[in-house]
């Protein structure tokens, strides 16, 4: 009886565990003889606070360390494992651990079953330094052959650990742990995990050894390309393994080298489609979405894959469900079509009782819906709405946006829900996510705006967030005065002057401003005016200075006023930054031109942060901020809305980083690029004079991936001259490169004449480095020369002395030609946005020329390819929801930009698609600029 | 219950019955420290063993009396960790290849060195010279000389002259400990 009371005092104890207490206690261990009892609890006292994140400082863990080395070699077993335990856990922090490790390898070695074999094994490798890692090897490898699964786990975890230290010893175990991932052993029996004596090890039918072994050999063999190959070959045939998480591993590591490989694709994509029919679930799921993360999968290779995807969704187990449509939602975000096959099953999931399950399935409906189910799913949702809770609500709130940008033609019944839910109960995230929405709504469909302000008005007629309210009123500032009835508009801001707090009112009373300044109807000047001097009575400094900042801007000069209020576009006369300070502060910094937001924010995080005291001299530059036009930014954060797609309920993202390029993205992706190419070449002195860069194109290939030496063209289209950016990176190995420069030269040369070269000083291996090569404009600023340009790079080449490492004082002199490329007429011209394409196309067409071209595109596979390939090489930005063609056969793109000099470019695509011929394309392009049009269509012919 | 009654069973046994002493044995790398202790606990001799990372630890029963073995390692990283692992022990062997005149003046030092220090006071120490079975080795006599045991004050010191490998005078060497036991 005592005895199991004492057990209970003990348990109390551990709870209040005390470090210094335990160190004190730790005496026990000197004393003879061993009481394994005590010393056990003692022992896990110490793995508690070790577990528990407590320290030892290194004096301390070194004496515990040496007390438990004299409870070595004790006959209780348990005792044994737990000093092996500790051991472990205090090698990082004691000095001297060394001493251990003759007295370890004697629990790791022999045949014997004793029960503390793993964990000697495991306390091994954590004691053992560089040096004497050669010392265990015997031990090592007879252990990862081992028939005891454990044993041979633990020296494979082991050796897993040890790799990194000695490399190249625990290479040599290479034949044992293929061995270890080869074999099917079991240690058998049907025992039920008792055996006589409780220091032999149990029973243990895990395979799980076979993981671990694969594991291993994969770090061993990582920098092998080949051996991976072979190894996934060798494993991934039916039957070799058995334990479904090495297969797991096998399916990542077949899709990465698919992905790196462009060669290995077939066979690995021929593995993946066999482990699609693996009888483990886990291993159809990991190679459904290694299929479905492949870059550039077609739909017949993505087909079966969906299609046991699909199979999973009618499976009685939630988290089965939930797996499949959670990979079905990712990849329904770029490939819609090829998840459509299962909108019946996903639509029943809809009702499941699972909330994750019912959001993910709506998601993907919204997805891979066509126009037409649309208006049914919206139904379905509202049903659905007040059931769930925001995080969903803002989930499904996301995806309907993107579908409002899809398919616009579809506004009136989605306006209509999100009005709906506007009303209902929710907090600041789902609200603001649904304002969002409305607001990209008014901004890209210009059909839904009256009815989205009249939403928005409402809204905020009852608003318990100042925030929301105070962007709202914004809009209402913004696209109030542009509706047929501004009127209407003037009444709720007015009620929001009297109802609402200081920062409500202060917001209000700019919006109505707006209204006013610049006002043609005398009749609403006059009841602003009234409204507004109403304001200069209020208690609030804000409101009451607003107020009278804006009557006196109402009576000033309107063209003045108007540019003031409207326009971006500072007064020349202000001195930049005070300018600029008012223009936030009173939110009249959006109009019709306005900077490039994320390099302003860039460069003047710079500047704030800067260590160099002199910056501080100087005030802030703002004229070297690029000015964009507001069609440029809208496209830009169009694109962007359209391929971020709907984040969901944050899956953690596993494997490597999907690389689905759509023009979209591409677009997205390049205007960051093009401000970090602005950026690089301010740095350049000779390129100062330049001016600002007004347009970067994307990099361009002129070699193979695998050549010598990898070179990319970059061009920079500047005022009056041309820039050419080459990044070459040197792939030869103990090779460097001396005074590298490009010869190139336009086929075009009346007009280009070059005017420096900037050469790269050295390039080491792998090391990228960049030339220059600058263009004069012969015929000046407003022309467009077009030209091929023809490449060769030029160099010294020396090769590094392998004994001192320097490179050899003599080199030669080389060339080596690169492919030509194309200026065309696309790399003249930037996207743009604008809601009404009828309207511009008529307009351009009016005043400018016009050029049309027939191609036959019998490369491209379908119209949605063509329609991205044509938008991208284009340069030109789809307008009214045309980049994501509605039927398969005929399609209509429309495009609008503008090309360096500030001329409209649109252009109208049509497309016939037939299975014979490929796509058929008629390409017409209207422009301002006398020239610019036939450029356009050459640049795709 | 049982529980118990074990534990009171365990607590005679150990109280009357058994005895278990500590022992530390040092040397200079290469003495033979590893075999002697192998052959000592009943195992055969090897020729090739392996130099010790640390120690080592083996029990060696004779009669009641339990002798607990720590074979330390005697590479000179190891040899500053002598003191911690004599420290508490009943009897120091320190063991000296006879046959290898030219390491005795070292294997002198690191024993005096040891010897000095205070917490190690009073521990008996027995010098054993391994190897007797080879030619050119000294004399227990001159052993006696070499390491300067005269010397060393204050505790009980004996030389003997053993092979590990012809198990020669091993039944003193066991003798010589076990009177140290129960003290």
């Amino acid at each position: 009886m005592s005895y199991g009371k004492k057990d209970e005092d003990a348990d109390t104890g551990l709870v209040k565990v005390d470090r210094t207490q335990v160190f004190q206690e730790a005496r026990l261990f000197n004393s003879s003889p061993i009481q394994p009892r005590k010393c056990r609890i003692l022992l896990t006292k110490i793995a508690l606070l070790l577990y528990t994140g407590e320290k030892f400082p290194t004096n301390e863990a070194t004496t515990l360390f040496f007390g438990i080395s004299k409870l070595f070699q004790n006959k209780d077993a348990s005792l044994r494992q737990m000093v092996h335990l500790v051991i472990k856990e205090l090698a990082s922090s004691a000095e001297d651990i060394i001493m251990v490790t003759s007295t370890i390898m004697k629990d790791t070695g022999g045949s014997t079953d004793a029960i503390y074999r793993p964990n000697a094994i495991r306390a091994l490798c954590r004691i053992i330094d560089a040096t004497t890692v050669q010392s265990i090897e015997r031990v090592m490898k007879t252990a990862i052959v081992d028939k005891n699964p454990s044993v041979s786990s633990a020296a494979l975890v082991s050796s897993y650990h040890l790799l990194p230290i000695a490399r190249d010893v625990v290479k040599r175990w290479q034949s044992e742990t293929q061995e270890a991932a080869a074999s099917t052993k079991s240690s058998g029996g049907f025992s039920l995990g008792f055996s006589g004596s409780s220091a032999s090890i149990p029973v243990n039918n895990s395979t799980m050894t076979q993981y671990h072994a694969i594991g291993l050999l994969y770090q061993m063999r990582m920098h092998d390309r080949m051996a991976l190959v072979k190894m996934v070959q060798q494993f991934g045939a039916a039957g070799a393994v058995k334990n479904p998480a090495a297969i797991v591993m096998l399916v990542r590591l077949a899709a990465q080298l698919a992905e790196e490989d462009a060669n290995l694709r077939k066979p690995m994509m021929q593995l993946l489609d066999g482990w699609l029919r693996h009888k483990s679930e886990m291993v159809n799921f990991e190679a459904a979405k290694a299929i479905c993360d492949m870059r550039d999968v077609t739909d017949a290779e993505v087909a079966q894959a969906v299609h046991v995807l699909q199979l999973f969704l009618t499976s009685p187990r939630a988290v089965t469900k939930f797996a499949a449509l959670r990979i079905l939602h990712s990849f329904a975000s770029f490939k819609p079509q090829a998840v459509s096959v299962c909108n019946q099953d996903i639509e029943l999931l809809i009702s499941n009782s699972n909330r994750s399950i019912a959001t993910f399935a709506i998601t993907t409906l919204l997805k891979t819906g066509n126009e037409a189910s649309v208006d049914r799913l919206m139904k379905q949702i509202s049903g659905f709405m007040s059931e769930i809770t925001d995080e969903f609500k803002i989930t499904i709130v996301e995806a309907i946006r993107t579908l409002c940008l899809k398919f616009p033609s579809k506004q009136a019944g989605m306006l209509q829900f999100l009005g709906g839910i506007l009303r209902d109960e929710g907090g600041y995230e789902f609200k603001r996510a649904v304002v969002e929405s409305m607001f990209d709504l008014i901004k890209f469909v210009p059909d839904s705006k009256e009815d989205a302000l009249a939403h928005l008005c409402e809204f905020i007629e009852d608003c318990e967030f100042t925030k929301l309210a105070v962007r709202i009123l914004h809009l209402l500032g913004l696209e109030g005065p542009k509706t047929s009835h501004p009127t209407k508009y003037i009444r709720y801001i007015y009620n929001r002057v009297v109802l609402e707090n200081a920062t409500v009112r202060a917001a209000a009373v700019t919006a109505l401003a707006k209204f006013g300044v610049g006002q043609k109807d005398p009749e609403v000047k006059r009841s602003v005016e009234v409204l507004l001097t109403r304001c200069l009575d209020d208690v609030d400094d804000e409101v009451r200075d607003r107020a009278a900042l804006n009557l006196r801007l109402m009576k000033e000069e309107d063209e003045l006023a108007t540019r003031f209020v409207k326009n971006g576009k500072l007064p020349q006369s202000e001195p930049n930054w005070i300018a600029l300070q008012h223009h936030i502060a009173d939110g009249f910094f959006f109009a019709d031109n306005m900077f490039a937001l994320p390099y302003f924010e860039h460069q003047l995080v710079m500047y704030v942060t800067s260590d160099d005291k002199s910056t501080f001299d100087a005030p802030f530059d703002l004229s070297k901020i690029p000015v964009v036009t507001r069609e440029q930014a809208d496209a830009e954060d169009r694109t962007k809305k359209l391929t971020a797609s709907t984040p969901s309920l944050k899956p953690p993202k596993v494997g490597p980083a999907k690389a689905a390029q759509t023009g979209a993205e591409a677009a997205a992706s390049a205007s960051a690029a093009a401000q970090k190419y602005a950026q690089e070449l301010l740095q350049i002195p000779e390129m100062s004079e330049f001016g600002s860069v007004l347009k970067s194109s994307a990099p361009v290939e002129l070699t193979e991936a695998e050549t010598e030496y990898v070179v990319s063209v970059v061009k920079h289209i500047f005022k009056e001259h041309i820039v050419l950016q080459y990044d070459v990176k040197n792939t030869l190995p103990a090779t460097v490169l001396e005074n590298v420069s490009v010869v190139a030269t336009p086929s075009n040369e009346e007009e280009l004449e070059e005017v420096f070269i900037i050469q790269a000083e050295k390039l080491e291996t792998d090391a990228p480095g960049k030339v220059y090569v600058a263009f004069k404009k012969v015929n000046g600023e407003g022309s467009l020369p077009i030209s091929t340009f023809s490449n060769v790079l030029r160099f010294t080449s020396k090769e590094i002395d392998p004994t001192t490492n320097e490179p050899e004082e003599q080199g030669y002199d080389d060339e080596y030609e690169v492919a030509e490329f194309d200026l065309a007429g696309s790399d003249y011209v930037v996207p743009a946005f604008a809601g009404n394409f009828a309207h511009i196309w008529e307009q351009v067409g009016a005043t400018g020329e016009e050029a049309e071209e027939t191609l036959q595109l019998s490369s491209v596979k379908s119209i949605a390819d063509a329609t991205e390939q044509l938008a991208k090489t284009l340069c030109l930005q789809p307008l009214e929801g045309t980049d994501i063609p509605v039927s398969q056969t005929t399609h209509t793109l429309k495009l609008l930009g503008k090309t360096v000099n500030g001329g409209r470019v649109v252009a109208n695509v049509r497309m016939a698609y037939s299975s014979k011929s490929g796509v058929t394309t008629k390409i017409t392009v209207r422009s301002e600029e006398e020239g610019v049009a036939a450029l356009v269509v050459g640049s795709v012919a | 219950m049982a529980g118990l009654f074990r534990k009171v069973y365990d607590w005679l046994l150990r109280t009357f019955w058994a005895t278990e002493m500590d022992v530390t044995m040092i040397g200079l790398q290469n003495a033979g420290k590893t075999s002697l202790l192998r052959v000592l606990s009943g195992g055969e001799f090897t020729v090739d063993s392996i130099p010790t990372v640390g120690f080592n630890m083996k029990r060696v029963q004779r009669g009641h009396v339990t002798l607990k073995c720590w074979d330390l390692g005697g590479q000179p990283r190891f040899r500053q960790m002598w003191e911690r692992y004599c420290h508490g022990v009943d009897a120091i062997v320190f063991i000296v290849d006879i046959a290898d005149v030219a390491l005795l003046p070292m294997a002198r030092e690191e024993l005096h060195l040891l010897m000095e220090k205070e917490r190690l006071a009073g521990i008996p120490l027995l010098v054993l010279g391994n190897k007797s079975d080879l030619p050119n080795k000294l004399s227990v006599d001159e052993l006696i000389d070499a390491m300067d045991l005269k010397n060393i004050a204050h505790r009980e010191v004996s030389c003997y002259g053993i092979s590990a490998k012809e198990e020669t005078n091993l039944d003193a060497v066991i003798q010589w400990l076990m009177r140290f036991a129960n003290r």
